[in-house]
Formats: C-alpha cells, structure tokens, sequence
C-alpha cells in the first residue's frame, strides 16, 4: 500500500476535503507561528532586517524535498503519483516578476495573508480583497492574456531532468545551497543587529497603539 | 477575545527553522495522503469564478479560465478553498493560544493607515495578476513546486525575490 | 526555548538535512522500483480489442492538439534519433527502461522503425504498470506516409475526405500531401521542397524508410 493513499481510493471526495481544512488548519498554525502573518516581519525580508520569510520557506522546500525523496526511495509513497506543477518557463518567470513587486508593496502573500486577516490584521483583510479583485478581474480579461499564458510549456520538467543529473544528486545541491545560505543569513541578520540603535522597537510600538485604539472607537 | 488595547506579553514567535521543518513535513502530509501540494491562489481563482458563474454563468463557461474551477464539485468545494478555509483557522487558533490576536493595522513607522491599507489593496492585486500567469503563489508554486523540483516553480521563486528585492528601496516610505 | 536549547536544535536539524542530503546521491533513483508483473491475459485482450496501437494521424492529433501528458517516445538508436524524430519525440533507451519516470497518468506513445521495438517496449511499460501505453503499429514508415506525405487513394467521397483531413493535418507538421493520382502507385515519389504543393514531384529510387527520411530531412525539419 504505497502513498498517495487519497489515489488508492480509501477515501473519496468528501474525505479529501476533511483532508484539506486538516491541513490547511496546519499550515495556518505553522504560518502564524513563525510570525508569517505580519506584514512588517515579511517585508523585513527586503531590508535585510528580518529573514524570517527565508529561513522559514527553504527550510520547509527542503524538508518536503528530503522527505519526498527518501519515501519514494523506501517504497513508501509513489513519486510517480505526486501532481508535480507544469512548467511554463515564460509565464512563470514573469508572473513571479510581477508577484515579486505585488509582494513588496503588500507585504504579504496570498497564504499568510489569510493568517494576516484571521487574526485581526487589517491590511490583510485589505491585501485579501485585493487579491481576489486582481485575480477576478485577470480571470476576466484572460482571452487576452491566453497566449501568452500557453507559451513555453515543458510539461511536468524537473531540475534534475533539465540538468540530467541524478535526482539525489540535485537533491544534495538544494540542500547544500539552503544550509549556505542560512549561514549567510543569519551573518546579515547580526550584522544588522548591532548596528540597529535601541530606540527603534520602541518607535514600532508607539505606531501600533494608537492604530488600535483608533480602530476600536 | 480579541483584545482591543495593546496585548498583554504575547508569546515570541517560533524559531524560524523549526517552524519552517514543520511546515515541510505538513507538505510532506499533503503529498503523502492527497497525492498533491499546497496552495492559496487557486482559491481565490476558484471563489472569482464561483462568483462570476452565479452572476453570469454562460460568460463563465466561455471563460477558459474560470471554466476550469467549475467542473466537479463546483467552485466552493474546491480543495484549496477549503485548505485556505483552514489556513485562515489555523492561523486564528495559533494566535489565539500565543496572545497574539490583535486588530490592527500593521503599517511602516512613516505611513498612514489609509495608504497602508491602499498599498495592501493594490499590492494584492498585482500579487493576482503575477499568481495567475505563474500558475500559483509561493505556496502552490514556491513551496510545493520548489519541493518536488520542478523548473518553473524555481523559476517563480528567483523572479519573485529579484523582483521584490529591486523594488524594495523604491519603497522604503512603506515599511521604514 | 532557552537560546542555547534552541541553538542546538537548528544545529540538530542542520545536521540531519545535511546527512540526508549526502546520501541522496548514492540512493539511486526515488521513483518507484521496478516491480513488473505480465498480465498476460489483460495484454492479450488488449491487444485483441486493437487498444494497445494509434495510427500516425491519431498521434499527429494528439500532438498538434498539446495532448496533455502526452510523451512520445523513440525507441531507436541516438543516431537515428539525431537523423530525424518525430516532433516533440524523446529518446527512450531500451535498457533504462526499468527505472524511467513517468507520471501513472501520461499517455505514452512508442514508435520505432517498422514498430516490432516499441511493440516490445510496449509490453514492458504495460508490465511496470503504466495504464496509457500506446505504440505506433507501422513505425515511422507510418508516420511519413500518412502523415508527412499522405496520399489521395481514389476518388470517392469518403477517399476525399479523409485526405483532406490528413492533408491540413500534414501541412501543420510541414508535410507534402500528394493528391496527383496520375503518379501513384507505381511512382514511389516523395516531393521535394520548395516544389508547388502536390503536383510537382520527382521520382527517387529508393523505397525505403532512410530514403524518405533523407527526403524529409532536405526540407529542414
């Protein structure tokens, strides 16, 4: 009995959906944790101030990665039945360029938006209203854009496949190169952290207090 | 519950990395038992055309993007909608149990809350248009995608962050 | 957690990536291992009900419709292959077969010369599991003839159009359909380029697959 097991049928649509709040209600919890729900700790990013949002997505690319492998190497779950995202190398690369600014301006993406606004955060509520208006309204527009969206398609490429190296082998370049560049991060964050002077997490608090009770009224 | 002054000793968030391993092996969990990944922007996608079938269903059908989402079980039982469903619990309870439950308007020092939540809107809708041509966000295409190796999700992932990183300065008014 | 506590954590978690992540390469390959069962009762009916093959034109379909999940497959030698494959083709070499990564849902079309390769491959990939295993019953020689070059069988209705239909589907992949009866069967002539579509031929001697393959092949494909 080898994994995917929603794909040996033990458990039909209804199952999946139970499945889908279970991990959703996971992966919410591991967000928020993390502090993935503030707009602030996220644009951090871009500062060089707070790495969080790095740290914390290449650690989970990798354990997903070192866990998909080893239980496909073991039998345990069929690689072959794990949906892998289609690649389009144009639509990708700009729609990630495009994402890229969106994600600077909002400071949040469309997951930890989610969190951002179930827990209170009013710009995410803002940021969520907004992403589904830009994604109705590209939906809408859509004949236009469909040609583009189409080119390039490479179909289900893997880095791997691309480079023809080994799986293992790819997998071990992605670990070698997340493990340098947490050393790397975690050099930038010290630095940064010495050069910040005392008097700044005192200014972010005043900025929050009056928000809130202004909100409140 | 929802505290309405500033909370009383929220707890510190997790460390990043364990969080991180954690949020790994729930990926892990989703490939072993769906077969699939995550994902957030496929439920926006699937809500929009929910909502544009029920205002105009024939315009939807002819829609080759929304038609996509309207098959099966319908729009509003797709499956990332209920993960983002949850995703939105999972994130209330975790603040909850760490006192971080707060309604407020998270902002740079510099910025007022009416361009704030103005910048958030249109930060959003951008993040719409970037997501739909990529095919997903950073948790169907950075996450999932960069997990099972595939190029164009990597592809994502470094057009994203370079594009992030070389805005960024033209920004600063936002968030220093 | 204490600083010091969680120090070591990430040092522990670091360490553990870092020792998976070095035997990975000497793992071999994570996708499943190859175990084969031959039906031989499930191949044979299929076999039997014609569901094991596609014509040239299916496949020609298949291709120009972006069939999604479809992987046409060469099951010939790397200079075959280089000297000319079908659009969008991958080599398939025989002896890695076994341990190719397929998705279980692709749709996986085998061809080779005359077709006795890929019906053999065919029962393999049938055997490692795969459901949509298709090969092409007349090689390539099918592909050139009735997609590359198709011909006008007679002229009756159904003969019309059906050669029509072949015919815009040849000229999407560049082909040469030959609607000029007059040079038919006898002349085993292939148009060459820049020549006006169908009716301008040149006979050649040779019948044989390499001689339309270097026909082909002066046209730049």
């Amino acid at each position: 009995m080898t994994a995917p097991y929603f794909e040996l049928g033990y458990f039909g649509a209804r199952g999946a959906l139970v499945a889908a709040l279970v991990i959703g209600i996971a992966f919410g919890w591991c967000l928020e944790s993390a502090g993935m729900g503030s707009a602030r700790k996220l644009a951090g990013q871009f500062y060089l101030t707070d790495l969080t949002v790095f740290k914390v997505m290449f650690t989970a690319i990798v354990t997903a990665m070192l866990g998909a492998f080893w239980l496909g190497r073991l039998g345990v779950l069929d690689l072959t039945r794990v949906y892998v995202p289609e690649t389009y190398l144009v639509p990708q690369l700009v729609g990630g360029l495009i994402f890229g600014v969106g994600f600077a301006l909002g400071g949040l993406c469309p997951g930890t938006s989610c969190v951002a606004a179930a827990t209170g955060r009013l710009d995410g509520v803002a940021l969520v209203a907004g992403m589904w208006s830009g994604v109705l309204a590209t939906g809408l527009f859509f004949p236009a854009l469909e040609r583009f969206y189409e080119r390039t398609p490479r179909g289900a490429l893997t880095l791997p496949q691309l480079a023809h190296v080994p799986y293992g082998v790819a997998v071990l370049l992605v670990v070698l190169a997340a493990l340098g560049g947490f050393l790397v991060a975690e050099r930038i964050e010290a630095k940064v952290r010495t050069s910040v002077t005392p008097a700044a997490p005192d200014e972010m608090r005043r900025t929050v207090a009056p928000v809130v009770e202004g909100v409140g009224a | 519950m929802i505290a309405r002054s500033v909370d009383a000793s929220p707890r510190p968030y997790a460390n990043p990395y364990v969080a991180g391993v954690a949020l790994g092996l729930v990926l892990l969990a989703a490939f072993v038992v769906m077969g699939r990944g995550l994902g957030a922007s496929g439920a926006f996608a699937s809500s929009a055309a929910g909502v544009v079938a029920a205002a105009a269903p024939e315009a939807a059908r002819a829609n080759s993007y929304f038609a996509k989402y309207l098959g099966g079980d319908g729009p509003w039982l797709d499956w990332l909608l209920i993960e983002i469903v949850g995703v939105g619990m999972g994130g209330f309870l975790s603040a909850l149990v760490a006192r971080r439950l707060r309604l407020e308007i998270e902002r740079g020092p510099r910025l007022a809350s009416g361009a704030r939540l103005t910048a958030a809107f249109g930060g959003g809708a951008v993040m719409g248009l970037g997501a739909v041509l990529a095919r997903g966000c950073t948790s169907g295409q950075a996450l999932t995608g960069g997990a099972l190796l595939s190029v164009g999700s990597w592809l994502f992932v470094a057009g994203a962050f370079a594009a992030a990183y070389l805005v960024a300065p033209l920004l600063r008014r936002l968030w220093t | 957690m204490s600083g010091g506590r969680e120090r070591w954590v990430t040092r522990a978690l670091a360490a553990t990536a870092l020792a998976l992540g070095l035997l990975a390469p000497l793992a071999g390959s994570p996708y499943k291992a190859n175990h084969s069962t031959i039906d031989v009762a499930a191949l044979a009916r299929t076999v039997a009900r014609e569901e094991d093959h596609v014509t040239a034109l299916e496949l020609a379909q298949w291709i120009k419709d972006r069939r999604p999940g479809l992987r046409v497959l060469d099951v010939r030698s790397p200079e075959e292959y280089d000297r000319y494959h079908l659009p969008t083709a991958e080599r398939l070499a025989l002896d890695s077969l076994a341990t190719l990564p397929f998705h279980a849902d692709d749709t996986l079309v085998l061809y080779s010369e005359g077709g006795a390769h890929a019906a053999q491959a065919w029962v393999f990939l049938r055997a490692l599991g795969y459901h949509n295993v298709y090969f092409l019953r007349g090689g390539l020689y099918e592909w050139l003839e009735q997609v590359m070059n198709p011909t006008l069988a007679d002229t009756t209705a159904p003969a019309r159009d059906a050669f029509s239909r072949a015919a815009s589907l040849s000229r999407y992949f560049g082909g040469v359909p030959r609607s000029d009866i007059r040079t038919l069967p006898a002349d085993e002539s292939i148009a060459l380029p820049g020549a006006p579509r169908a009716t301008s031929t040149v006979p050649l001697p040779a019948r044989t697959t390499s001689a339309r393959i270097d026909a082909v092949r002066r046209r730049g494909c």
